[in-house]
């Protein structure tokens, strides 16, 4: 029963993620480009491999925590990629957040090679990753999946197999859509709080008891409050996320008119030099933009 | 005085745009090398006595200034660096003019690697549409050095009217995307106007008529309004032509890290006009879009 798992991209969410790997008894073969990255891995029993296709090779499922849709296809399709080395009948598992399309084409390429794939994008910041209470929303055979649901009940625990390949990241896509617009909600509604004199913290706590209340309001909201921007969730990351979806909907000829705007609100952060926070501060775009009406 | 400074002149790219201009270059008394990827395109101009040539490279070779209007970044790039591009055959101190609408940060990597190369560029991307390109009225928006421009002014007069330096390298790009904004906000308003009008049981050719003189009075009400009243969208622009304009300014914005929330918004309804269809059709049918934001839907049939 037991499973041999290559692991690579160790940063925020793949550290933790493949560390709680290794804690639920899986043989790990970790690959990153810096070296210095699999020093906590080596720590807990891992082997440290050259290369993804080294990786790949020992393993019956790989998984691929890189930053975005590019590093994803590098990864497999690159020289010394996991395509070179996946075994027939092993499978493949891309928890990056990157383009539906991709996703799929990537599963056809993989396909032809006898190999598995699973989109699995995951919901949920570097806490939910080391305690392994995340969000993941999973594309691809229902066979591959219940093969690797074992090792993502290391990682989450809101597991849902969504469809075909793809859809995992189009439920992921869903999730940003969401998310983004309750950013916006929770800082449109504190600024317009403050701004009218009343406490926002005041409004905070009665409105999370309501309908309105939300993980967004809960955590965002008192990050928002705190002025506590550690990611988290860096707003370059986020912004990355936003494109992809504007670029799927362009393609699928359908109108997203407020994540649109809240897009644009999410440049505006990036352009101030903010990237590297919480994409929570997206209050402070909104509170510029209402700077002086007091 | 004017065919000592340029003789012979290389024109890339025939299509809605490319032959009129191409035509009026002729008819202006330069002597005409072209370039078409599809043969046929290039017929009307041999027969009005310019020569055809086989590649790019080859209608560049010995020519003093090279035209290129093609569609998009990834085709100007084939066309400029690619094999059998202009670069391989035009001679030093030629100047490459790309009057397409491309994306300013490509604009700046052809104009290092034409640098590079001992060549000059121009970017000078046009606003007015095919009637304009057709009657030699277009704007011109020139990025580049001065003296470059001051030479190939006299071309640019041949196929436009009001033909302004912005500034160096790109800034034609950039003043294209300007106009691209404004563009797009003024056809929601437009759009946005009649809608209201018809709602209220105002007929939109009166609208159209009383706007005529008045403070919101525009260039793009007396055309795209008027396809709005008469509910004609025959192109005109192509919506889907027309948001590859807008996606390279969104895409800008995204770079600089600046926020366009009104073109973000317009764009989104685009999207829906491409999505309903329309992507072939006038970019005036936007008007339609913004109509079934508010039009209650048929019940379900049984």
């Amino acid at each position: 029963m037991s499973m041999n798992v290559g692991f690579i991209g160790l940063g925020i969410m793949g550290t933790p993620m493949s560390l709680n790997l290794v804690r639920g008894g899986y043989p790990l073969w970790v690959y990153d480009r810096r070296a210095e990255a699999t020093a906590p891995l080596v720590a807990a029993g891992a082997q440290v491999c050259a290369s993804p296709e080294e990786a790949a090779r020992a393993a019956d499922v790989t998984v691929i925590m890189v930053s975005d849709t590019n590093e994803v296809e590098q990864t497999i399709m690159g020289p010394n990629g996991v395509l070179a080395g996946a075994k027939a009948g092993a499978a493949v598992v891309a928890m990056s957040t990157i383009s539906p399309e991709a996703a799929r084409s990537l599963a056809a390429r993989l396909r032809e090679h006898e190999v598995g794939m699973l989109d699995a994008p995951v919901s949920g910041g570097e806490p939910e990753a080391a305690s392994g209470t995340l969000t993941i929303m999973a594309g691809g055979l229902p066979e591959v999946f219940e093969r690797v649901k074992p090792l993502f009940e290391r990682l989450g625990t809101n597991i849902v197999h969504v469809g075909p390949n793809g859809s995992g990241q189009l439920a992921k896509a869903c999730n940003q859509i969401l998310l983004t617009m309750a950013l916006e909600g929770v800082a449109e509604a504190f600024t317009f709080a403050r701004k009218n004199g009343v406490d926002p913290h005041r409004v905070r706590e009665a409105l999370l008891g309501g309908f309105a209340g939300s993980k967004a309001l809960e955590v965002q909201g008192k990050r928002m409050l705190d002025r506590d921007f550690q990611p988290g969730f860096k707003a370059h990351f986020h912004q990355k996320d936003l494109r992809i979806i504007m670029e799927t909907a362009h393609e699928a000829g359908i109108a997203l008119p407020g994540l649109a705007l809240a897009a644009q609100h999410m440049n505006a952060l990036i352009g101030s030099g903010d990237g590297e926070l919480d994409s929570s501060a997206l209050v402070n775009v909104i509170e510029r933009l209402n700077e002086g009406t007091l | 005085m004017r065919d000592k400074i340029v003789t012979t002149v290389g024109f890339i790219g025939l299509g809605v745009m490319g032959k009129p201009m191409a035509l009026n270059l002729i008819k202006g008394g330069y002597r005409l090398r072209v370039y078409g990827r599809r043969k046929e395109t290039m017929a009307p101009l041999v027969e009005a006595g310019a020569t055809a040539c086989g590649s790019p490279e080859e209608a560049a070779r010995g020519c003093d200034v090279v035209f290129t209007m093609v569609t998009n970044t990834q085709d100007v790039l084939e066309v400029v660096l690619g094999e059998r591009g202009i670069v391989a055959g035009a001679r030093r101190g030629a100047i490459l003019v790309d009057m397409g609408t491309i994306s300013p940060a490509a604009t700046r990597t052809i104009a290092a690697r034409l640098a590079a190369a001992g060549l000059e560029a121009l970017d000078a991307p046009v606003s007015g549409g095919g009637i304009g390109a057709i009657n030699g009225t277009l704007s011109i928006m020139v990025g580049g050095k001065p003296e470059i421009f001051e030479r190939v002014k006299p071309l640019f007069s041949c196929m436009g009217k009001n033909i302004v330096h912005i500034g160096p390298n790109s800034a034609g790009q950039v003043a294209k995307a300007c106009n691209q904004i404004l563009m797009l906000m003024t056809l929601q308003g437009l759009a946005e106007a009649f809608t209201f009008a018809r709602k209220t049981a105002l007929d939109p050719q009166n609208l159209y008529e009383s706007l005529a003189g008045g403070a919101a009075e525009c260039r793009i009400r007396e055309v795209l309004g008027k396809r709005m009243v008469e509910r004609n969208y025959v192109p005109g622009i192509e919506a889907r032509l027309h948001y590859k304009d807008i996606q390279i300014v969104l895409s800008e914005a995204h770079t600089l890290g600046m926020a366009l929330p009104g073109t973000a918004l317009v764009t989104q309804m685009f999207n829906a006009l491409i999505g309903r269809g329309g992507g072939n059709e006038d970019s005036s049918q936007l008007v339609e879009v913004i109509e079934a934001i508010s039009t209650p839907r048929p019940p379900n049939p049984a």
